[in-house]
């Protein structure tokens, strides 16, 4: 017991970097062994994943505010603009986690800036995770409306 | 060779994520609240309007593990002293240490994780405009004890989340006929630890689904000479089971609880209160959307909603006792929830309160408003 509260207490000083969390959910979202280069647009962050000569998508890390916790949070596009999957990389919120299951972040799947995104319609809620399912969701949406936006204007290619 | 390219990687990466996010003391403001009016039938009974509840919640993030957690209410929306009524008092006060996704170390005030209704409270997440019978007279919301305990998700993607305390224990001498063990609750204020007892819940979600079953275990003597010293002395046990779903405009919720207080007899022969020895009962809830129907691209929703509720807090009494019947209750709510944002509600609704006895059955008349942010 005080061995497993020992190790407990040394695996919170040493939290998992989120860097890391970044790296395994690109290669969740599109395959292992994907390179990733970080572009700026007005000075924000875009992950340009490629594998070769093959661009296979973008992604962006992004914050929204939850109940009082930020949830951080991946949207990544495939080269057509259509989402492929939305990742919650951390979440603090101590009500409102099932916002990071797949079955919930599955419903973003093949979405487009064009694509509404309305919770109870397009995406279906979660009962007590309602704070954090409409936080992520307009997160999502920002996201991807700057993405596509900034693909289709060449800003990052 | 490859380490050095996964810390080049990572590196890179660090640069990609927004700072805002990490590490920095804030303090957050929210709140809720609601407003009621309510007119029961019948002579001589005006309607009454009250400002229920005040909220405010206050929350203080010191790092990226370590948070506070308060809600401060007002019931009633003023106190003075000789007056009866009103309530200050605070429904939450917790530090919160997250180790993991799969684990939270809690110590504070906290909400037993019982039913729906107690941890998820804020008004617009649930129809009519006071909160179900049920969950006032069997299970007894808001229900807050001190105590230590963790709360996670279990890892997996099995969609399943878990919360345990260990809490203060609830007092016989508080125990009624009518409202079971709602006044044994010692709501933190001074509270005694004779009896430690033990809570929790384990629930399971998809989208458009939540359920969960809670269990509450622990003595309630509170080391009285004749109840008994022993820390589970007068042990009472609550299991409770809950549904939520969703689909397209239509919703539906269940809850069932029983408690079992095992020794109701010697609790009844000490206090004088006839509590019964099982507090049973449970309620469904259907709701649709109606502007689905009207105005399919309005984001603004209009719950027309049935409720039936049935419990009874004599569902079984101590050897010798006559059973009240009409403290087995019916109530049957019909109203309309109309919600402008997901975070505040305008409510109306028709209740009809029975009973097995037929005695002072009646109807209220109920309006309201409710916030939160």
């Amino acid at each position: 017991m005080a061995l497993a509260l020992a190790l407990l207490l040394l695996a919170a000083q040493n939290p998992a970097a989120p860097p890391a969390k970044v790296a395994a959910s690109i290669a969740r979202v599109f395959g292992p062994g994907a390179r990733i280069d970080t572009l700026r647009v007005d000075s924000e962050p875009v992950l340009r994943v490629s594998r070769a000569d093959s661009l296979l998508g973008f992604a962006q890390v992004g914050n929204v505010l939850g109940k009082d916790q930020p949830i951080t949070f991946l949207v990544a596009i495939d080269p057509a603009d259509r989402l492929k999957d939305v990742d919650i990389l951390v979440y603090r919120e101590p009500y409102g986690g099932e916002v990071a299951y797949e079955p919930w972040r599955r419903q973003f799947r093949g979405k487009t800036a064009a694509d509404s995104l309305r919770v109870g319609r397009e995406i279906r809620s979660i009962s007590g995770a309602t704070i954090s399912v409409h936080a992520v969701t307009l997160g999502v949406r920002r996201l991807l409306a700057d993405l596509t936006a900034w693909h289709q204007r060449g800003a990052i290619r | 060779m490859q380490r050095c390219f996964s810390w080049g990687l990572c590196c890179a990466l660090a640069a990609a994520l927004p700072q805002a996010a990490f590490a920095q003391e804030r303090t957050t403001l929210g709140g809720y609240g609601e407003l009621h009016y309510t007119n029961l039938t019948g002579p001589n009974t005006p309607g009454v309007v009250n400002l229920a509840r005040f909220v405010a919640y206050l929350a203080h993030t010191f790092d990226e593990r370590l948070t506070f957690r308060s809600e401060l209410e007002v019931e009633n929306a003023k106190v003075e002293g000789g007056q009866p009524g009103g309530e200050v008092s605070l429904e939450q006060a917790y530090l919160d240490y997250r180790l993991a996704d799969w684990l939270t170390l809690r110590t504070g005030l906290v909400l037993p994780p019982v039913g729906i209704i107690n941890e998820t409270h804020e008004p617009p997440t649930f129809n009519g405009v006071d909160r179900p019978g049920f969950d006032t007279d069997v299970i007894p919301t808001t229900w807050r004890e001190i105590g230590v305990g963790a709360v996670g998700t279990i890892p997996g993607g099995s969609g399943l989340a878990y919360r345990v305390y260990l809490v203060n224990g609830l007092r016989a001498d508080g125990f009624s006929a009518s409202q079971g063990i709602r006044e044994g609750r010692q709501e933190g204020r001074e509270a005694s630890f004779a009896n430690p007892s033990f809570t929790g819940r384990l629930e399971w979600a998809r989208p458009g689904w939540k359920i969960g079953g809670s269990f509450w275990y622990g003595g309630t003597a509170n080391a009285d000479s004749v109840l008994g010293t022993g820390s589970f002395a007068a042990p009472i046990t609550l299991v409770s089971a809950d549904v939520r779903y969703d689909a397209g405009g239509a919703s539906f919720r269940g809850e069932v609880a029983n408690i079992s207080v095992s020794d109701a007899g010697a609790i009844d022969a000490r206090y004088g209160a006839i509590v019964g020895s099982r507090i049973a009962g449970g309620y469904v809830e259907g709701a649709y959307d109606v502007l689905r129907l009207l105005a399919p691209s309005s984001p603004v929703k209009l719950n027309a909603f049935v409720r039936h509720e049935r419990y009874d807090t004599q569902a079984s009494v101590p050897a010798g006792v006559t059973r009240d019947r009409s403290l087995a209750r019916r109530l049957t709510t019909l109203g309309l929830t109309y919600e402008p944002t997901w975070n505040t509600a305008f409510k109306g609704d028709y209740q009809i309160v029975r009973n097995a006895a037929g005695v002072g059955e009646h109807e209220v008349l109920s309006l309201g408003v409710g916030y939160q942010f």
